[in-house]
């Protein structure tokens, strides 16, 4: 076994600082009450430049700092907070138990697949500090004892106690780490003993007589001589995460910040079930006022492929917030995965392959659709008809026969397509475009220069079983400045005078 | 990151996990010429620094792969003998329909055999399907993004180079700065399909950083045959002055030639 444990030594500040936009958090200390006095727990960096430090009564630190923000200590909101740390953590092993400030991950199963345990120690601390909190870490073959190592780590660091070392590691902590000696420290404080070291040396039943046995079970925890069952981070069957800003959010762009954490942590709510989203909504809840009618704006994402990779769908979210005007400012928002399916996870492929293809193809029109909007990426469908106004159609790709590997040996229907025999240009004019006549000794159609016929007539009468009946002479003109036209005219036995139109360009 | 801290508690056994171990990068080691007895001889130099030197008059070797264009007039001339994978190709094209698209058929026939996409960034006027069908594209492989604006036609086509669906990019992009080509060469470097850009004529005064511009015109001259004027502007290697013509699939076959042509003095 391997644990990864991860303190959090400021979690009753972080909860309420990471609902803040980046750099607008006030001046803030948590408070707690002992007696009848209230004292500051802790302070953020802010408060503490003021010279706000904890232990401080509260009327001390508002006589230095009237604008404190002050916060009560809320263990709910605490617990949330970490629950939201475990579910981005789940990307990275589904073992997870919660502390009271903190999480302990088991990922002797996960080494190998994210390269090692520097590595993956680099990711899970990354994914958990993403989500706002600071983050102490220890890594020891027992749960307690990486618990112990990352509590006595000094700020954003990480102790490693893996291997021979780890014994001599834990022996050097000190004593007041321990939960269970919490209310002895002061005894054995005098009896001489500071660190792990000095108490496992004390005769054990004189111990366990004098301070209970939940010191000695937690000490043989941490160093790995007797079974310490846990209880595992459970998920729930559904995915719904809010989250309450402090601020009222009036720009997209502050709110990009929190929305990717709760894509992280839904991304690692579908790893930890094996599933693939497909359709997720991202709800912003407006204050309410009466002026106001509106109170909440829903986006839907919706994937034409499952995913549970979370730059993608960050992309995708990132795009979709881009185009939405907020018609009110934003206090809380709200993340649901909608719609899931059991995912099977893709093979890491060393060399692209038709399915790798097939997907960056998906995503490159997912990301391009949800920034310009569904409308502008299409692909053509060939239509049987000679009509070229007829003779094809938009779609959006992927929907038709486009969807590529599948049935790519589907290609040859000839009677689809217009005979080779028959040139046609590369290029349509969207509507045919009426051509100015020069009269001279005779008359000629002009685009850009007068134009000469070089081939033609060919004649494309079609139509007459719908609404839209054509019946036009084709010819292939040039003009000066070297274009192959494709022009035409009415064919009108009666007309004395015939209007050209251009419709191609030969490409 | 979490920083490097040595434990004054623990100083010889708390191992920090994450250093910032890639700033100490590591001197290069130079290679230097072991004896220096003399001048060295044109051909020891060469022969010492092969793949870094380039002599002014010959193409460059290049290793990026290339696809044949499908004329040898133009293979002849172009660095590596095809079209350039992982570089902007710049076409400027003074007008439309001038057969450009001929011009490329032959590697986007190639990319759609092998299951490669192509897309088509703001082209001018709608994709004619059964003609790109007669030149032997597969229609259902070709993506069009239709876009206006300038920073999105851009922001599209920098996505297009760097997704790996497409095996060739082509985009109209009728105004872009030297930063912005530099960029997309930049990215095209990392990727691994063809990237046509079709600017128009006037943009050959413009310094770009695409690798390979190539001016087109028409050389019909009259005649049926459907020829292409093509001059190299840049190229990697000799400067070519002279330029190459080359001649396009025949257009107009119907009813060629126009025999019951209609005097225009009837209509």
């Amino acid at each position: 076994m391997l644990w990864i444990a991860l303190h959090c030594p400021a979690l009753s500040l972080d909860w309420i600082e990471r609902r803040f936009p980046a750099a607008l958090a006030p001046a803030m200390a948590v408070t707690v009450r002992r007696g009848n006095q209230v004292y500051i727990r802790q302070a953020n960096k802010p408060a503490r430049k003021r010279g706000v430090t904890a232990h401080q009564p509260l009327a001390s630190a508002l006589a230095l700092l009237p604008d404190l923000v002050v916060v009560e200590h809320d263990p709910n909101e605490e617990m949330k907070a970490l629950h939201e740390a475990a579910y981005a953590a789940l990307h990275f092993t589904p073992n997870i138990v919660l502390q009271c400030s903190g999480l302990i991950a088991e990922v002797s199963a996960s080494l190998k697949l994210f390269g090692g345990l520097k590595k993956l120690c680099q990711l899970l601390n990354r994914a958990v500090s993403a989500q706002g909190l600071q983050l102490c870490v220890g890594v020891a073959p027992t749960a307690k004892g990486a618990w112990l190592l990352a509590r006595s780590a000094p700020s954003r660091t990480v102790i490693n106690g893996t291997g021979a070392k780890f014994r001599s590691l834990l022996d050097s902590l000190p004593v007041s780490l321990l939960e269970s000696a919490q209310p002895h420290l002061e005894v054995i404080g005098g009896i001489g003993c500071r660190t792990l070291a000095d108490l496992q040396r004390l005769p054990r039943d004189g111990i366990a007589r004098r301070f209970g046995p939940d010191l000695l079970i937690e000490m043989d925890r941490a160093y790995g001589d007797s079974p310490d069952p846990q209880r595992w981070f459970e998920t729930p069957e559904s995915f719904e995460q809010k989250m309450r800003l402090m601020a009222l959010v009036e720009s997209v762009e502050l709110l990009l910040v929190p929305a990717q954490r709760m894509i992280d942590q839904m991304c690692g709510w579908l790893t930890s079930r094996h599933a693939e989203v497909s359709t997720f909504s991202f709800i912003l809840h407006h204050e309410y006022s009466l002026r106001q009618p509106c109170q909440s704006t829903s986006i839907s994402v919706r994937l034409s492929e499952q995913s549970c990779d979370p730059g993608h769908l960050k992309i995708l979210l990132r795009e979709r917030l881009g185009r939405t005007k907020l018609v009110a400012p934003v206090c809380e928002l709200a993340l649901i995965a909608d719609e899931i399916t059991a995912g099977a996870n893709a093979n890491m492929e060393l060399f692209p392959t038709a399915q790798s293809e097939a997907t960056s193809l998906n995503r490159f029109i997912e990301k391009l659709s949800s920034r310009l909007g569904p409308q502008a990426v299409t692909s053509l469908r060939i239509i049987p008809d000679h009509r070229p106004e007829c003779s094809q159609r938009f779609e959006a790709p992927g929907t038709g026969e486009m969807s590529g590997v599948k049935n790519a040996s589907r290609r040859e229907t000839p009677w689809k397509t217009i005979p080779r025999e028959l040139t046609r240009p590369a290029w349509l004019i969207e509507t045919p475009l009426e051509l100015k006549l020069q009269r001279q000794q005779q008359v000629q159609p002009v685009y850009g220069t007068p134009l000469k016929l070089i081939a033609g007539p060919e004649r494309i009468e079609a139509g007459w079983w719908d609404d839209a009946p054509i019946a036009r002479d084709y010819f292939i003109a040039e003009n000066g400045l070297g274009q192959l036209l494709w022009i035409y005219r009415e064919h009108n036995p009666t007309a004395k005078n015939h209007r050209w139109y251009l419709q191609g360009l030969f490409g | 990151m979490l920083a490097c801290f040595e434990k004054p508690l623990l100083p010889d056994i708390a191992s920090t996990l994450t250093g910032n171990d890639e700033i100490f990068a590591m001197p290069m080691p130079v290679s230097l010429p072991s004896v220096s007895s003399g001048p060295l001889s044109l051909s020891q130099i060469e022969a010492r620094f092969k793949g870094k030197l380039w002599r002014g008059n010959a193409l460059e070797f290049s290793t990026d792969p290339v696809v044949r264009s499908g004329f040898d007039e133009l293979d002849n001339e172009l660095p590596g003998g095809g079209w350039p994978t992982r570089n902007l190709t710049e076409l400027l094209l003074p007008v439309e329909g001038l057969g450009e698209i001929s011009l490329l058929s032959r590697p986007l026939e190639q990319i759609t055999r092998k299951e490669g996409n192509i897309l088509l960034v703001a082209p001018p006027y709608i994709p004619y399907i059964h003609a790109w069908e007669g030149l032997n594209i597969d229609s259902r492989r070709i993506v069009i993004v239709r876009v206006h604006k300038p920073g999105e036609r851009l922001w599209v086509l920098e996505q297009g180079i760097r997704s790996a669906a497409f095996g060739a990019v082509i985009c109209w992009l009728p105004e872009a700065s030297q930063q912005m080509t530099r960029k997309l060469q930049i990215i095209a470097r990392s990727a691994a399909g063809l990237a046509f850009l079709f600017r128009p004529a006037r943009a050959q005064f413009e310094p770009s950083a695409a690798p390979l511009r190539i001016l087109l015109g028409s050389a019909r001259r009259h005649t049926f045959a459907n020829t292409l004027s093509l001059c190299l502007l840049k190229r990697r290697g000799a400067p070519t002055a002279l330029p190459i013509y080359i001649e396009l699939p025949q257009i107009g076959s119907f009813s060629s030639p126009v025999a019951s042509r209609p005097t225009l003095a009837y209509c």
